[in-house]
C-alpha cells in the first residue's frame, strides 16, 4: 500500500464512466440467419431418431453400475465399504457377511444402489480396491416404479 | 510412580527450555508440552516394553536416537523430536513395520481407528522397497470372543502385557522368533477372562479382532455417544457406538477415577437386551394398545382414581426420573415409595486394580439420596405388606434394567397380586402381564440423566437412541406430561433442566449441573466451583 501511495499516477483509471460503444445489430443478425439458412439447405439433421437409432457413448461414459465377477463366477466385491464411503450421494448400502471361500474374509450380503439418488460421478469405481464395481456405458435405464430403481446385488451382478 | 519426587527438572525440548517433574519419561513430558510422539507398544496403563522403536527422538547424550517411551528426562537433556535424524529414524522404523504387514486395510475391521494406519500416514514413507514375499502367520481363534490375524501383528506385546499385568491371567504369549514371531495362546488354554475384550481395544493394529463385532460395521460410519455402563455399581465410562441407531459395540472410555482404560466383558457384550424379542415397545392396557401421545393421560387417570398409591422404583432409573417420581408422590396423599434391587452377582477383582462389583445396581446411591436410606429396606417391606393386605390401591412399578427376571421373584409375585398396577418395563414378563397399564421403559444406555455409582460419583449417562429410532417417549417425558396434566408443572424440561430442579431442591445435589459433571463425573460431595457466578444473570 505504501508503494501505491508514492506513485498515485500509476493507478489504473476506472472504465465505468466511459460511454458504451455504439452497438450495431444489423450485420450479426444477417450472419446468424445465413448460418441457419445454410443448415436448412444442407438437409443434414444434427439430432438422431433416438429410440430407433442409438448413439454410441464416448469412451469413459458413466452410466448404469454393475458388479463384476471373478474367473470362478463369484462376486469380486469384498464388502470393504470404500465405495459407500466415497459416494457423495450416499446411495450405496452394504451389509457384510463372512465369505464362504478361503481366499477372502468378507463378501456383501446386501449391496443396494439407489439409482435415483446416484449422480453418476464414478467415485465408487475409483475407490474400489478390487475393481469390483464399474459404471457401464448403458444410459437408457427406465423403470416403472421407484422400487425398481433400487438395484440389489443380484441385479447388479447380472448386468 | 510412587517414588517420584516433585522436583522440577529443566530440559530442552526442540530448542526450548521446559520444566517437568523428575521421573517422567520423555514421551510423557513432551505430551505435557503439547508434542505428541508416536507410539505402538507404549500404553499409559501398562508397563514399558520399548520394543516398537517408533518413538525414537534425537538426544544430545547419545550418538544414536533413543526411545522416548522408556528414557526419562534429566537435567540438561536436549531432545529433538523433529530433527532430520529423528524423522529419518521414524521413517525407517515405519518402513520396517510394514515389511510383513499385509495391505488388507479394506477388509480389516480396525481400519479407521488403526494406529499403524495413522502413523504410516503421518510418519511413514509413501512406498516400500520390499520386493520379497511377505511372511504368512496364523489366523485362528484365541478364545470364545477373540480371533487373531497373525499377519497383521506387529508384536508390540500390549495384549501380552495386559494379560500379565491387568487381568493377571497370562493366557497370551509371543511364539516363534524374529520376523515369524506372533501372539498366540498356550495349547488348550484359550483366552477366556472377564477382561479379554480390552486386548482388542489396545491392539494398535487389526491383529486381535472381537468376534462379536467382526464384519459388523466400518468404524468411521458409526455414531458415538459417551455414556456409562449399567452392568454393575462400578459405572465404567463407555462409548456406545451405533450404526443407523443400532448399537454395534461398547468401548471403554478413559476415566482414571473409575475404570482407568478398561471395562469388563459382561458390560462390553451386555447390550443385546436392547433388541430382545421380549422388549416392551408399546403401551398397553387390559383393553388394548395405547398411542404414545395418550399414554401419559392414561397414567394420570389411573393415578387420580387411586386412593392410595405405592411407587416401586428401580436402581436403574436416573436421578432425574427419580426426582419426578418424588414430586408426583409428594403431591398425592396416601402415597409411598419403595425400591427393589436386582440380585447380587459375584465380585471379580483383578491384579491391575480393576474390580467388577457384585452389586448390579448402577444408581442405588441416587435412589437412596433422593428417597432416603431405608427405601430398599423398611419402606420396601412395608410396601410388600401393604400390597398383601390390600391397603394399597394402585402400584406404579418401574421394572427397568437389562435383566429378564423383572423385579425379582418376591416383587413379581407381589405385583401380580396388586389390585391395580401400572408397570414401566423394559422386558415383558409375568410382572407386566395383565397389568392395568404397561408402559415401555428405557433400558440402560437409552437413558438421559445422572447415575451415582458405588463411590458416590455422579456421572452423566447419555442416550444412544437416535431420534428417528425413538418411537416412544421416555419416562422422563411421560412423567413430566403426567405432572403437566395434574397441573404440577407448567412446561416440560430436558434432563438437564430436571437436574437443575433437583439440585435446587436437594442439598445433596446442590451446586451440581449436567455441565459441571462433565464427561468424567464428579464425586457428589465435591461441589464444583461456581462457574460464571460473577458474570451475573443475562
Amino acid at each position: 500500500m505504501a508503494n501505491h501511495e508514492e506513485t498515485p499516477e500509476e493507478k489504473p483509471e476506472t472504465a465505468t464512466t466511459e460511454p458504451r460503444e455504439k452497438a450495431t445489430f444489423g450485420m450479426p443478425l444477417i450472419k446468424g440467419l445465413a448460418n441457419t439458412l445454410s443448415h436448412i439447405l444442407r438437409n443434414e439433421p444434427n439430432t438422431i431418431h433416438y429410440p430407433a437409432e442409438k448413439r454410441t457413448p464416448f469412451p469413459g461414459y458413466r452410466g448404469e453400475h454393475r458388479l463384476k465377477r471373478d474367473e470362478l463366477g463369484r462376486e469380486k466385491c469384498v464388502a470393504c465399504f470404500l465405495c459407500s464411503t466415497a459416494c457423495p450421494a450416499h446411495c450405496i448400502e452394504i451389509v457384510a457377511e463372512e465369505a464362504p471361500w478361503g481366499d477372502r474374509e468378507k463378501r456383501p450380503r446386501l449391496f443396494n444402489i439407489d439409482m435415483m439418488r446416484c449422480i453418476y460421478c464414478g467415485m465408487c469405481e475409483e475407490a474400489c480396491p478390487c475393481d469390483a464395481i464399474e459404471l457401464t456405458p448403458v444410459y437408457n435405464i427406465p423403470s416403472r416404479s421407484r422400487g425398481e430403481k433400487i438395484y440389489n446385488k443380484e441385479k447388479l451382478l447380472s448386468l | 510412580m510412587s517414588d517420584t519426587s516433585n522436583e522440577l527438572i529443566s530440559w530442552n525440548l526442540n530448542g526450548e527450555v521446559v520444566q517437568n517433574e523428575s521421573g517422567m519419561t520423555i514421551m510423557e513430558a513432551a505430551k505435557a508440552h503439547g508434542i505428541e510422539i508416536p507410539c505402538f507398544c507404549y500404553h499409559p496403563g501398562l508397563s514399558i516394553a520399548g520394543n516398537c522403536r517408533i518413538c525414537m527422538v534425537e538426544s544430545n547424550r547419545s550418538p544414536k536416537p533413543i526411545i522416548s517411551c522408556s528414557e526419562r528426562i534429566a537435567e540438561g537433556l536436549e531432545i529433538q523430536t523433529d530433527s532430520e535424524k529423528a524423522v529419518d529414524a521414524r521413517d525407517s522404523v515405519m518402513e520396517f513395520q510394514l515389511i510383513n504387514h499385509p495391505l488388507d486395510c479394506p477388509v480389516c475391521d480396525k481400519a479407521g481407528e488403526c494406529v499403524l494406519q495413522d502413523h504410516s500416514y503421518e510418519h511413514g514413507p509413501d512406498r516400500s522397497r520390499f520386493v520379497e514375499d511377505k511372511n504368512i502367520r496364523h489366523t485362528k481363534e484365541l478364545g470364545p470372543t477373540i480371533d487373531i490375524w497373525g499377519n497383521r501383528c506387529i508384536v508390540c506385546t500390549r495384549c501380552v502385557r495386559f494379560c500379565d499385568e491387568i487381568s493377571g491371567t497370562s493366557e497370551l504369549c509371543v511364539v516363534e522368533r524374529g520376523d515369524r514371531s506372533v501372539v498366540d495362546v498356550f495349547p488348550g488354554i484359550p483366552i477366556d477372562n472377564a477382561m479379554a475384550g480390552n486386548t482388542v481395544d489396545i491392539c494398535p493394529v487389526g491383529a486381535l479382532i472381537s468376534t462379536d463385532f467382526k464384519y459388523e460395521a466400518r468404524v468411521w460410519n458409526m455414531d458415538r455417544t459417551t455414556s456409562v455402563c449399567g452392568g454393575c455399581s462400578r459405572g465404567c465410562n463407555v462409548e456406545v457406538e451405533a450404526l443407523d441407531g443400532f448399537v454395534k459395540r461398547l468401548m471403554p472410555r478413559e476415566n482414571l477415577d473409575v475404570n482407568d482404560w478398561w471395562m469388563c466383558d459382561h458390560g462390553r457384550y451386555g447390550w443385546r437386551h436392547l433388541y430382545a424379542d421380549s422388549r416392551q415397545v408399546t403401551a398397553q392396557t387390559t383393553e388394548g394398545s395405547v398411542l404414545p401421545a395418550e399414554a401419559s393421560k392414561a397414567l394420570q387417570q389411573t393415578l387420580e382414581s387411586s386412593s392410595s398409591t405405592g411407587f416401586l422404583v428401580d436402581p436403574f432409573m436416573t436421578c432425574e426420573e427419580l426426582h419426578l417420581v418424588k414430586q408426583l408422590a409428594d403431591s398425592m396423599t396416601g402415597s409411598r415409595v419403595a425400591g427393589w434391587l436386582p440380585a447380587d452377582g459375584t465380585e471379580e477383582s483383578f491384579p491391575g486394580g480393576f474390580t467388577i462389583s457384585a452389586a448390579k445396581y448402577p444408581n442405588r446411591k441416587g435412589v437412596e439420596e433422593i428417597f432416603g436410606a431405608d427405601v430398599f429396606g423398611s419402606a420396601a417391606s412395608t410396601l410388600l405388606n401393604d400390597i398383601a393386605s390390600g391397603s394399597v390401591d394402585t402400584v406404579v412399578a418401574f421394572v427397568g434394567g437389562h435383566g429378564f427376571d423383572g423385579a425379582g421373584a418376591e416383587w413379581n409375585a407381589a405385583l401380580s397380586s396388586a389390585k391395580n398396577r401400572v408397570v414401566f418395563t423394559t422386558q415383558q414378563g409375568a410382572w407386566s402381564e395383565g397389568a392395568h397399564l404397561v408402559l415401555p421403559a428405557t433400558a440402560p444406555l437409552e437413558k438421559e440423566g445422572v447415575w451415582i455409582n458405588e463411590d458416590n460419583r455422579a456421572q452423566r449417562v447419555r442416550s444412544c437412541r437416535s431420534l428417528t429410532d425413538q418411537n416412544f417417549p421416555s419416562e422422563l417425558v411421560i412423567l413430566q406430561e403426567v405432572q403437566a396434566h395434574m397441573e404440577l408443572r407448567s412446561r416440560s424440561l430436558s434432563a438437564a433442566g430436571v437436574f437443575r430442579e433437583l439440585s435446587e431442591s436437594s442439598s445433596a445435589f446442590e451446586g451440581h449441573s449436567h455441565s459441571s459433571l462433565g464427561d468424567h463425573g464428579t464425586p457428589l460431595s465435591q461441589k464444583p466451583a461456581a462457574v460464571g457466578s460473577e458474570g451475573g444473570e443475562s
